[in-house]
């Protein structure tokens, strides 16, 4: 623990437990400056070029550039070979200037804030900038300010001693976080006296963890106060709802939390440049092939003279070297001259071309998202051609798939099921009325003809009334009940303290105000956002002022729309009749805050049923009753929520019986277990049914219990708890003992149902990805029920799959399982493939009659983390993963953090896939680091799963833009560019090594060389960089419409080891053309060396940009002015250094060269034959195919030329083909029809469902395998029909009108499981993607 | 809704511009490549190549030219050279040949060599442009190993291109009968580019060639120094020797001709070389056997389209016959696929 002791000004730093060292000079004192920059101005040079030469390639070029000095092997002169690495590594260089500046400014705007710091000398605080603050600087913060550096609170302007923070900077949270001043410090005058502090502040190093900080005080008297994280504002967080607040630094500078947090971009590398690599290699093979050739052919045309011929120059001593000698320097001289085979530009050309590429990917208006204002962020901006090559995806559910935006749907009381019909009704057609609320909105202001002048704020109210998740209609049945039982409760008085009954009514009350009171949930209002409701309930509230009213009146309105208009004004403030002293207040639009979706589902469920939640200080929390009485609780503790014991607790004093009652929430599993209470098993079996039916139904449930403290219990716990509150060693632990000894005998008040929404466009989307041939599996932590529900409605598991359940914990009934399970799928697909080759390939699709044959169905697979612990466990993963293979979805329930990541490494080492995975919360993050492409989502759960992820979006439907277009098009720009770039290197290159054979293998170019670098950096360089980012093969729109076309990425068709070689073969056959065409030409003539080099570089230049131009499939005025404009820069720079350079390259010199030659007419004849001749192959080639066009992407090239109407039809035939084609394949004629009859033949009832899912120790796999066993001896000639379910719906079931009526209605529930027909139903009759439905399938 | 997009923007600001070029739909033209596109490309082209092709071998035919290889008729001053001691030893040598057919305007006179490397690397950078300029003669860098003589005198002008100029002199002799000999006449100027000869090379400045070229010795190889290189026009001399300009732009096949004179059209050669027999006088001072090689004299017209070669002419009508056949396989391929098409939708 470094220690701070703050008394003087200059705080000391120290650190290590107690030792104490030397007071420390100024300047060591930790200041807040901070400072993100790499480089300074004076380092830059130096460690720019360090980190370049980290680079394998940047290193390989500068070692050829340093051969390139010694004479005896240099091939150009000496300064110009530095050329082509020294532009590369400036280039470079420039980009990481560019973005340290860009960093440096930002930098230095963050550091010159201001905010005011206590100065002893002036006794006051002073404006300071942020990055004079230093650790132990006392800060007064305003509201609304933002936190310069980790500040210890020791004083809030509110009397309770809090203070309110918005992390929205930090985790994306946009609710409000209280924090409190540290114990102590909370009874304190009206100002805080900074003079006065005399304590030594011990904490802990500075570390990463924004929810974890611990400390004391210690006062000048030796007592010790404790402190944590609750006392602790964090940088970057902003000061809400509080005044002023003054606070002792802690961290500053690099050590907040928030800036260790800060980890930058990731590096990944991409599957192409994986590839590329290999293929680099290939290069440097060739390569030294090519060197080998020219020392040995230097080596033999030696030994062809006998004398020394007058050519043969000596070197500077006038001696000649040995032959083997000459041909090792002529081999190191080759290597220098070839050098560009390896494709030195190709990293930077890369680089670039994903800059342009994550440019476009930000811009795509379709990838935003209007409510969070947020587009696409692209944390890592180098593999983003792997979103094009996508083989599986792994996604969460809850956040993901689904909202997270909980809507209250149902609630048990006492063993009593309500249903909410209304509000289900209400959640049903809120669709349609979404559509037209223009008109609603409309009405609305023909009735208010006076209230022209807040039209718009009342056309904001209106649609947050209206359209919002959060509100609820309530059940009238309960309504009722409530309004009955809540008058009870009001009768009540402080007095007459009546013995706690267990009456339904009671109950009911008791319910309600759970739901209002057990949770964290701020409120504030609507109008000031930020302000909190505090002091409700005193009188003088009563009387609100006049343009308030005037905004709460139409709040009112806006609520019961056509009714209130009738009220007058005066109503508001007219004291209700009847009751006494009890003021009515209009009600303001409350705003609750909540940390968890659900708490606030909740809240408002309560408000619904009329217990408003009014306000909460960290001591009282206020409920208004239905009546409008306003009861205000004592708030004596609050345990929080934490995932080891699932459940929250609050401890209040209740206003009128005067007892302490413990509420209870938290998941039924953990519930039920600490209920004890013998008399009411009857409502606990009754509501662990119900709660069976909600997670059936994909609702999220959580129980409510209660529990009455006698004072006496209650104050041995209290000083419990302080004890443990005070400890400083293991206080999470015994915090945590403290609060399961006070959850016990809990009194179960009922259970409530809350419906995580599925996000828009989810099915549609799993669709798509689905027929672009991506592996979707749910890796999720909720229950088996909601997960398999959630996957119905969502279409990943349609209803005619076959479902295999493995729910197991033994390691044999696993392995058994997976080889039936295996050997069954094995089967049926045997049986469709030998009618498939009966068939043949152009199947007579006639539709096959539905009576007559089975389908194979496809196959889903739903495993727990149990279940996968042990696949893992008992290397049973090679099963596992074959039997997946055959899966068209995956389900794993109730897997922890670390087994998500686990299955998606498992996946991607083993069947080396790629992979992406796609999550929103902190369990996410593991997974999202594991796979090749992480995807956060940023919604509710904050910004950790964004943190970690490559690319975050707003919403789930986002991905199948962000894959099938953005990932296809970056994918086939960036693997085309590549195989061009080795393509336009190798044929370059190629020309200068034929001519070695005529030269004798001695190194000379024919092309001068800074035609050469000038044709590299600026002649060809522009068009594959235009084409890496623009060209795009197929249309946005076809893309979308054909989810198909993305599997050209997932096989790698555009870049793949075959595609390289053709494309190494292409550039060897052209550069044999383009070199023996003009030499043939030129053979006997009295050509110069230039003069020849100089056609045979132009016919080069035209054959390669020709090249790309039918590389290139879409023409924009970019694309043609790139092209046409390298071609005549390459003319004008050309000539213009042809006119100029008399001896400017000495001693070779193309003086006047190109001007010479451009009035030569055998020049044009040239440039004119020979990349015709050179292009012709390939062309010929591409034509036959798009002739033959035998591929999708042809087809759908074919498609995007067709005008808008005419193409639109086209793709939906393309569709109905494919359609067929498939049904035809899965709905093959069957033999085994009968048989696969047989399949289901186990059945369990619901009960023995029911049992195996609340005994799990008893492990029902293991009867349940021995009811199969049976089984197949008595009737199934299969030896696994046990482990087969089919999820089929009977026709009567699919035409059941609601499921509602199913679940609840008067004859009560069917069994689950219990459809027993054979018959297969037609995938026409699946019903709507709704997660209502029952399921069938068939658990083992 | 009546919001306003202004409003729009302010509430939304970190909404991408919706713009052609940021969305990617700026307007294109597709590309997709069917026979129906190709063909009539192919078409056209091919017939144009082969068009091309007969034009350009025709001219090419129409060119009249000679060769006529030397080495092996004068081969005992060839051996003669092989030995470094007889360098100073003239040896001259007479060719006589026949010229079937009258050679019409102009007509050339190259010397050619064969297997003679004179694109090495090491032998294409022994110069230096900066002497041959004139300003300063002295300037022998690069010029290794040719660079000074032994007593440390720069050579003028340097380097190992200089240094191994050709330096036969050849005469041309018309016989009209079998007595008459009419020496043919021949013009050493316009041979060079007229680059080289106003701007890349230069002698320095001088009263006198011989004074400007003080300081300076000739190369190894060299009989007589750089300003005395034509005894008969002194303007011929020095640097803007049209001989050793022409000898300094470096072939780039180790078997090529370079322009020697031209025929002075006078006289019976008004309208070129008439038929007929002639010779060849050779003062034969060039060592080719040393590195294999051989020595020859070419006579030849020229046209637009260049000089006899005939392969510029073949690459066009192959291409064009290619193109022909790929377009033929094309066509038959396209029909065949309608055909099968028409067969399976009916």
């Amino acid at each position: 623990l470094p220690l701070f002791t703050t008394p003087s000004p200059s705080p000391d730093y120290q650190s290590g437990k107690g030792s104490r060292r030397p007071c420390p000079r100024e300047g060591r004192k930790k200041i807040n400056q901070i400072k993100t920059t790499k480089y300074t101005l004076l380092s830059f040079l130096p460690k720019n070029i360090f980190e370049q030469l980290h680079r394998f390639a940047n290193l390989y070029f500068v070692a050829i550039a340093v051969l390139n000095f010694f004479p005896v092997v240099n091939a150009f002169q000496p300064a110009v070979g530095l050329i082509p690495i020294c532009i590369i590594m400036v280039v470079t260089a420039l980009k990481d200037a560019w973005e340290d500046l860009r960093r440096y400014k930002s930098d230095k705007i963050i550091n010159n804030q201001h905010c005011f710091i206590y100065n002893r000398k002036e006794q006051d605080y002073v404006q300071k900038h942020w990055k004079d603050v230093r650790v132990g600087d006392f800060v007064q913060l305003q509201c609304n300010e933002i936190i310069p550096a980790d500040i210890l609170l020791l004083f809030s302007s509110d009397p309770s001693g809090v203070c309110h923070l918005e992390t929205a900077n930090l985790d994306g949270e946009t609710n409000l976080k209280q924090r409190r001043v540290v114990k102590g410090f909370l009874h304190q005058e009206s100002r805080f006296e900074p003079e006065l502090f005399q304590n030594k502040i011990v904490c802990e190093k500075p570390n990463n963890n924004l929810s974890k900080f611990k400390g004391y005080m210690e006062h000048p008297d030796q007592t010790r106060t404790g402190f944590n994280s609750e006392s602790l504002l964090l940088r970057g967080c902003t000061i809400r709802n509080t005044e002023v607040v003054v606070g002792i630094v802690i961290y500053a500078g690099h050590e907040t939390k928030a800036m260790l947090n800060n980890s930058g971009p990731r590096y990944k590398r991409s599957k192409i440049e994986r590839r590329m690599n290999i293929d680099i290699f290939f290069c440097v093979g060739i390569l030294f092939f090519m060197c080998l050739i020219g020392a040995i052919g230097h080596g033999l045309w030696k030994g062809k003279f006998s004398g020394l011929p007058p050519f043969d120059v000596p070197d500077a001593n006038g001696n000649f070297p040995s032959i083997a000698l000459q041909g090792f320097y002529m081999f190191l001289t080759m290597i220098i001259l070839l050098q560009i085979l390896i494709p030195i530009s190709l990293y930077v050309s890369i680089e670039l071309v994903k800059l342009g590429q994550v440019f476009f990917l930000h811009n795509d208006i379709d990838l935003y998202d209007e409510e969070t204002d947020l587009s696409i962020q692209c944390r890592a901006l180098n593999i983003t051609e792997d979103l094009g090559q996508i083989q599986y995806i792994f996604s969460d559910k809850t956040g993901t798939l689904t909202e997270n935006k909980m809507v209250f749907r149902r609630c048990t009381i006492m063993g009593n099921e309500f249903s909410h019909q209304e509000n289900a009704k209400r959640l049903e057609t809120q669709k349609e009325l979404d559509s037209d609320d223009e008109d609603w909105t409309k009405c609305q202001y023909g009735a208010f003809p006076g209230l022209s002048t807040l039209r718009h704020t009342g056309k904001i109210l209106f649609h947050m009334i209206f359209f919002q998740e959060k509100d609820v209609t309530p059940d009238q049945g309960l309504l009722t009940k409530v309004k009955d039982a809540a008058l009870k409760l009001e009768t009540l008085t402080p007095h007459k303290v009546t013995k706690p009954s267990f009456t339904t009514g009671s109950s009911i009350t008791d319910f309600f105000l759970a739901l209002a009171i057990c949770n964290s949930v701020m409120v504030s209002t609507t109008t000031e956002p930020r302000q909190r409701v505090r002091c409700l309930n005193s009188p003088a509230s009563a009387s609100p002022s006049l343009p308030l009213l005037r905004l709460t009146l139409e709040k009112a309105w806006g609520q019961t729309p056509p009714l209130a208009v009738e009220i007058p004004p005066m109503w508001a403030t007219r004291a209700a009749p009847g009751k006494t002293a009890r003021p009515i207040i209009p009600e303001p639009e409350f705003c609750y805050e909540a940390e968890s979706p659900d708490e606030a589902a909740l809240v408002h469920a309560a408000r619904a049923y009329n217990f408003t939640l009014v306000s909460r200080t960290p001591e009282q929390v206020t409920v208004r009753l239905p009546q409008g009485t306003l009861l205000t609780f004592d708030l004596l503790y609050t345990l929080g929520f934490d995932s080891v014991r699932k459940r929250m607790s609050v401890i209040v004093r209740h206003p009128l019986t005067a007892e302490i009652i413990v509420y209870t929430k938290g998941a039924d599993s953990v519930i039920m277990d600490l209920l004890e209470d013998p008399k009411l098993r009857k409502i606990r079996a009754k509501t662990q049914k119900h709660l069976d039916w909600y997670a059936r139904d994909g609702l999220r449930t959580l129980c409510i219990a209660k529990k009455v403290l006698n004072e006496d219990d209650f104050q041995r716990w209290a000083n419990f708890r302080h004890e443990a509150e005070a400890s400083l060693d293991n206080q999470d632990e015994l915090l945590m003992e403290t609060a399961q000894h006070l959850e016990t005998q809990l009194t179960l008040l009922g259970a409530t149902g809350i419906e995580d929404r599925l996000q828009e466009g989810v099915p549609d989307t799993i669709t798509a990805l689905r027929e672009a041939g991506v592996q979707i599996w749910v890796l999720t932590g909720d229950k088996q029920e909601t997960a398999v529900n959630i996957a119905h409605s969502c279409k990943l598991l349609e209803q005619r799959d076959m479902v295999y359940t493995i729910n197991t914990e033994s390691q044999e009934t696993c392995e058994s399982i997976l080889n039936c399970a295996l050997e069954e799928v094995k089967r049926c697909y045997d049986m469709s493939k030998t009618e498939h080759k009966f068939f043949g390939i152009p199947l007579p699709c006639q539709a096959p009659s539905s009576t007559m044959e089975a389908a194979v169905p496809d196959i889903g697979l739903v495993i727990d983390g149990k279940t996968l612990n042990i696949i893992f466990q008992g290397n049973l993963e090679k099963k596992f993963l074959e039997l997946t293979k055959y899966c068209r979805s995956v389900l794993c329930c109730r897997s922890t953090p670390l087994q998500k990541s686990m299955v998606v490494k498992l996946v991607r080492d083993k069947l080396k896939v790629m992979t992406l995975a796609i999550g929103d919360g902190a369990n996410d993050v593991s997974m999202i680091q594991a796979a090749d492409i992480g995807i956060g989502i940023s919604g509710q759960e904050g910004m950790q799963a964004v943190m970690s992820s490559d690319f975050a979006i707003t919403r789930f439907k986002h991905l199948k833009k962000l894959l099938l277009v953005h990932g296809h098009w970056c994918y086939s720009r960036l693997a085309r560019m590549v195989v061009y770039y080795f393509y336009k290197n190798v044929s370059y290159v190629n020309l200068l090594f034929w001519y070695q054979f005529f030269c004798g293998f001695s190194g000379t170019t024919m092309i001068d060389y800074w035609q050469m670098i000038f044709f590299n950096l600026f002649f060809t360089s522009l068009p594959p960089l235009v084409f890496g980012i623009l060209d795009k093969d197929i249309s946005a729109e076809t893309l979308l419409a054909l989810p198909e076309l993305y599997r050209s990425g997932q096989n790698s068709k555009f870049y793949k080891m075959s595609t390289f070689w053709i494309a190494m073969m292409d550039a060897f056959y052209q550069s044999l053309i383009c070199f023996f065409i003009p030499y043939l030409t030129y053979k006997d003539s009295d050509i110069g060396v230039f003069t020849f080099g100089t056609p045979i570089n132009t016919i080069s230049l035209i054959t390669i940009l020709l090249h790309q131009a039918m590389e290139m499939k879409t023409w924009t005025f970019i694309h043609w002015s790139v092209l046409v404009a390298s071609f005549l820069l390459y003319f004008v720079v050309s000539l213009v250094y042809n006119a100029i350079c008399v001896t400017c390259n000495s001693p070779t010199n193309p003086y006047w060269i190109m001007e010479k030659q451009l009035s030569d007419p055998t020049f044009y004849l040239l440039c004119f034959v020979t990349p015709v001749a050179a292009l012709l192959p390939r062309y010929f080639f591409l034509a036959l195919q798009g002739t033959l066009g035998q591929s999708p992407i042809l087809e759908a090239q074919k498609l995007d030329k067709l005008p808008k109407e005419k193409k639109d039809l086209a793709i939906q035939e393309w569709r109905r083909q494919k359609e067929r084609l498939s049904t035809a394949c899965r709905v093959a004629p069957f033999p085994g029809n009968a048989r696969l009859g047989h399949l289901q033949v186990p059945h369990f009832t619901e009960q023995e469902l029911r049992d195996s899912s609340i005994k799990e120790s008893s492990s029902p796999m293991k009867r349940h395998v021995g009811d199969w066993v049976l089984n197949r001896d008595k009737s199934s000639p299969l030896p696994c029909p046990g482990y087969v379910g089919h999820n089929q719906r009977s026709p009567s079931s699919s035409a059941r009108p609601s499921p509602d009526e199913h679940l609840l209605g008067p004859s009560g529930y069917k069994a689950f499981g219990m459809f027993t027909d054979s018959q297969t139903g037609s995938p026409g009759a699946s019903s709507r993607g709704s997660h209502k439905r029952s399921q069938s399938s068939l658990t083992i | 809704m009546e919001r306003n997009s202004n409003d729009v923007r302010g509430l939304l600001s970190r909404m991408p511009d919706n713009t052609a070029f940021k969305q990617q739909r700026l307007p294109a033209w597709r590309s997709h490549l069917t026979a129906w596109a190709v063909l009539p490309g192919f078409f056209t082209t091919g017939a144009f190549f082969l068009g091309m092709g007969i034009l350009l071998i025709l001219s090419a035919k129409s060119v009249k030219e000679i060769e006529i290889t030397y080495t092996s008729m004068c081969s005992n001053c060839a051996k003669l050279r092989e030995n470094a001691s007889n360098f100073y030893k003239e040896c001259t040598c007479s060719v006589p040949f026949f010229i079937p057919e009258k050679m019409p305007g102009n007509v050339y006179m190259y010397y050619k060599l064969h297997n003679f490397y004179q694109n090495l690397r090491r032998y294409t950078i022994s110069r230096n442009n900066r002497q041959l300029l004139g300003e300063d003669i002295t300037n022998v860098e690069n010029c290794a190993p040719f660079q000074r003589d032994s007593n440390g005198i720069p050579i003028a002008p340097c380097g190992a291109i200089a240094n191994s100029m050709f330096n036969d002199t050849i005469l041309l002799s018309y016989y009209p009968h079998s007595s008459t000999r009419i020496n043919v006449p021949l013009l050493s100027s316009g041979i060079t580019w007229w680059t080289d000869k106003h701007i890349k090379f230069q002698n320095p400045r001088s009263n006198n060639l011989p004074s400007a070229f003080t300081g300076t010795t000739k190369p190894p190889y060299w009989r007589k120094p750089v300003y005395q290189l034509d005894p008969e026009n002194p303007e011929n001399n020095g640097f803007l020797n049209n001989d050793f300009i022409v000898w300094m732009r470096v072939a780039a096949l180790p078997t090529f001709k370079k322009l020697y004179r031209r025929i002075h059209r006078t006289g019976p050669f008004a309208n070129g070389l008439p038929a007929g027999n002639y010779s060849f006088d050779i003062a034969y001072n060039f060592p080719v056997t040393v590195f294999k090689g051989e020595k020859g004299v070419v006579l030849s017209t020229v046209t637009w389209s260049g000089g006899s070669n005939l392969f510029l002419g073949i690459a066009y009508l192959t291409t064009g016959a290619v193109m022909w056949l790929a377009a033929f396989s094309m066509t038959a391929v396209h029909l065949k696929m309608k055909k099968r098409n028409i067969v399976s939708e009916s």
